[in-house]
């Protein structure tokens, strides 16, 4: 039963990243995932000095809270002239570097990072179990997961049209007459809440890597939304499989072989997409040169 | 168009491939997961290995024991891979020290308790017995409570009645075993403090690279200080660093001491810092902390690593 679990969380994780991974790779803030994983810090530690106590949902608050204020900032001077890029450093690095001096300050002989805290891990998700009435419902995470991916879904269905022009084209988007500005921070608002409920349950490395890397394969492998869309969400269920199945094989870490898997798609895609991929571009060279 | 339907065509091509792929996979790995069918014994999953250890020895031959936590690694950084996962399904019973020393897996173990049983080893001991983390408003205790031999006796007798609970029909075997292995433990502790007392008094004082020695302090009557806090994750400011250096050269500690599980070069910098105020410290040796030795060697069993620690210890001291 851990097997199928492991893999439905690592499905749902994978689809949660995949829709708002397009989103990021398309606007050039891929790594949004890495720094709200970093700025949760000082949440976690004001949370845990103020009621003393490691409650997975109280933490989880806080992260969260965290996450949405790292991607106002982020946003904020992002549209104030500040390179993405470096929007995104300057905001997650003071976040975490704040929650580190408050550790040292006030909590120096407690183990207190979000590793120890908040960070969960997809190969204990089975043993988390919601249990309503002392009927067993199944893992909390899939729980968790589900309601966040129906959550992203309505949201990115309702205002797909609006998501896509201010994805593409912000500036006409404005031009038209949609608030660009409450679209971008929606995003980032699921973003925030997908990537910090995912944490909860399965650990960084996992939503990082998933939130980037089947994105940027599925972006090499097509150039419409709605099909970059859908690849997205099947690269990062594909990885997860063909990850658990690799961790089974070789006894290792299990989110360490899913995001190693998407890796090897990424690859892949990189080598032999029919548009972007290398290995296609010089053959096609070689056969118009003939 | 005609484009556009070669590159559809391309892109399900590729997703066919992946597909196949995954299938491939699920398969071979459903089929190298057969387990070893069940011969009648109790199966033990402990955290640590010195869990891992006591296990063996009061379990003996009806019990088939595993650890998580190889030689040298440190239980707060440790990950589980998909085989840890399996020897947790599989296991009758799970030990785990508790006290926050496996960090997130804890509240795991707590949460799995209704449905398996899975014991804390420190779950007999007493609020008085315990260290509490320096700063106390924050509450939690000192997790490296196998440096006290006696409290280890403790979770000796833990995980004998949990044996005994669980097979009631070799109760007698566990209970002998257990006995045998506490009586080794008592002398183990008798030879800790005569080591100890060897050491000039004004001596006795244990530097090393994190705290994980208090509990052994207070039992065998050495002052424990410490770099780097209590996990191995906090950063050590550089005045930890300065106020170390004044106290080895104020105390003239004549050597400090490297883990087998904590990286040697937070205590190199505080040797390095004490040689320039004209104070010669060496480094007295590796100590085992958060983790064992390698399987099969002396170092290996819990007793071992406490006789190591301490000869180390009484050796560069002395």
């Amino acid at each position: 039963m851990s097997d199928f679990w492991i893999l439905l969380t690592g499905a749902l994780v994978a689809s949660c990243c995949g829709v708002l991974g397009v989103f990021l790779v398309l606007r050039k803030m891929a790594m949004i995932g890495d720094a709200i994983s970093h700025s949760v810090m000082p949440g976690i530690v004001v949370a845990f000095l103020l009621s003393g106590s490691r409650d997975s949902l109280l933490m989880m608050f806080a992260a969260l809270i965290c996450g949405l204020l790292t991607t106002f900032l982020i946003q904020m001077f992002q549209q104030s002239g500040i390179q993405a890029d470096a929007s995104i450093g300057v905001v997650f690095t003071a976040l975490f570097a704040i929650g580190v001096v408050l550790v040292s300050l006030y909590a120096r002989q407690v183990h207190l990072d979000q590793d120890a805290i908040l960070y969960g891990e997809i190969a204990y998700v089975h043993w988390n179990i919601w249990e309503v009435g002392g009927i067993n419902m199944g893992p909390k995470a899939v729980w968790l997961l589900g309601f966040t991916l129906l959550v992203i879904l309505t949201v990115i269905g309702l205002f797909y049209k609006q998501f896509k022009l201010c994805a593409f084209d912000p500036a006409l988007a404005a031009a038209i007459g949609i608030p660009v500005a409450v679209f971008h921070y929606l995003l980032m608002g699921l973003v925030s809440m997908a990537t910090v409920s995912s944490f909860e349950s399965v650990g960084a490395i996992l939503v990082v890597g998933l939130l980037i890397i089947p994105a940027s394969t599925a972006y090499l492998l097509t150039d419409q939304l709605g099909v970059m869309i859908g690849l997205s969400i099947a690269v990062g269920i594909a990885s997860t499989f063909l990850g658990y199945g690799a961790a089974v094989l070789l006894d290792a870490s299990i989110a360490g072989c899913m995001v190693c898997a998407a890796s090897l798609l990424f690859v892949a895609a990189f080598l032999f997409s029919p548009s972007h991929g290398i290995v296609i571009k010089k053959l096609r060279l070689r056969q118009l040169a003939r | 168009m005609r484009k556009a339907h070669r590159t559809n065509s391309a892109i399900r091509r590729f997703i066919m491939t992946i597909i196949f792929l995954v299938l491939t996979v699920t398969f071979v790995s459903a089929c190298g997961q057969q387990t070893t069918g069940g011969n009648g014994k109790l199966k033990i999953t402990a955290t640590t290995g010195m869990i891992t250890d006591v296990v063996q020895q009061v379990g003996g031959e009806y019990v088939e024991a595993t650890g998580l936590m190889g030689a040298g690694i440190d239980p707060h950084l440790y990950k589980a891979s998909q085989g840890d996962v399996k020897k947790l399904d599989d296991a009758d019973v799970i030990f785990y020290n508790g006290l926050h020393l496996e960090g997130k897996m804890a509240e795991m173990f707590e949460a799995l308790e209704q449905r398996k049983p899975t014991v804390a080893v420190s779950s007999y001991l007493k609020e008085d017995q315990l260290h509490a983390a320096q700063d106390q408003s924050l509450g939690g205790h000192d997790p490296h409570i196998w440096f006290n031999v006696k409290l280890w006796m403790s979770a000796t007798e833990v995980i004998r009645d949990t044996l005994v609970e669980k097979d009631p029909e070799h109760a007698d075997y566990y209970k002998e075993n257990a006995a045998a292995y506490i009586k080794e433990l008592e002398q183990l502790d008798n030879y800790a403090r005569e080591q100890i007392a060897l050491i000039p008094e004004k001596a006795r004082i244990l530097v090393t690279a994190h705290d994980a020695f208090g509990y052994f302090g207070e039992a065998y009557g050495l002052t424990v200080t410490g770099l780097q806090g209590m996990n191995t994750m906090s950063e050590y400011g550089s005045k930890d660093v300065s106020k170390l250096r004044d106290y080895l050269v104020e105390n003239k500690i004549k050597a400090v001491f490297i883990e087998s599980s904590v990286p040697k070069k937070s205590i190199e910098s505080v040797i390095e810092g004490a040689r320039q105020l004209g104070h010669e410290v060496k480094i007295g040796g590796e100590l085992y902390s958060d983790a064992m030795g390698d399987a099969g060697t002396e170092e290996g069993t819990y007793i071992g690593m406490v006789k190591h620690n301490v000869d180390t210890i009484v050796a560069a001291l002395k």
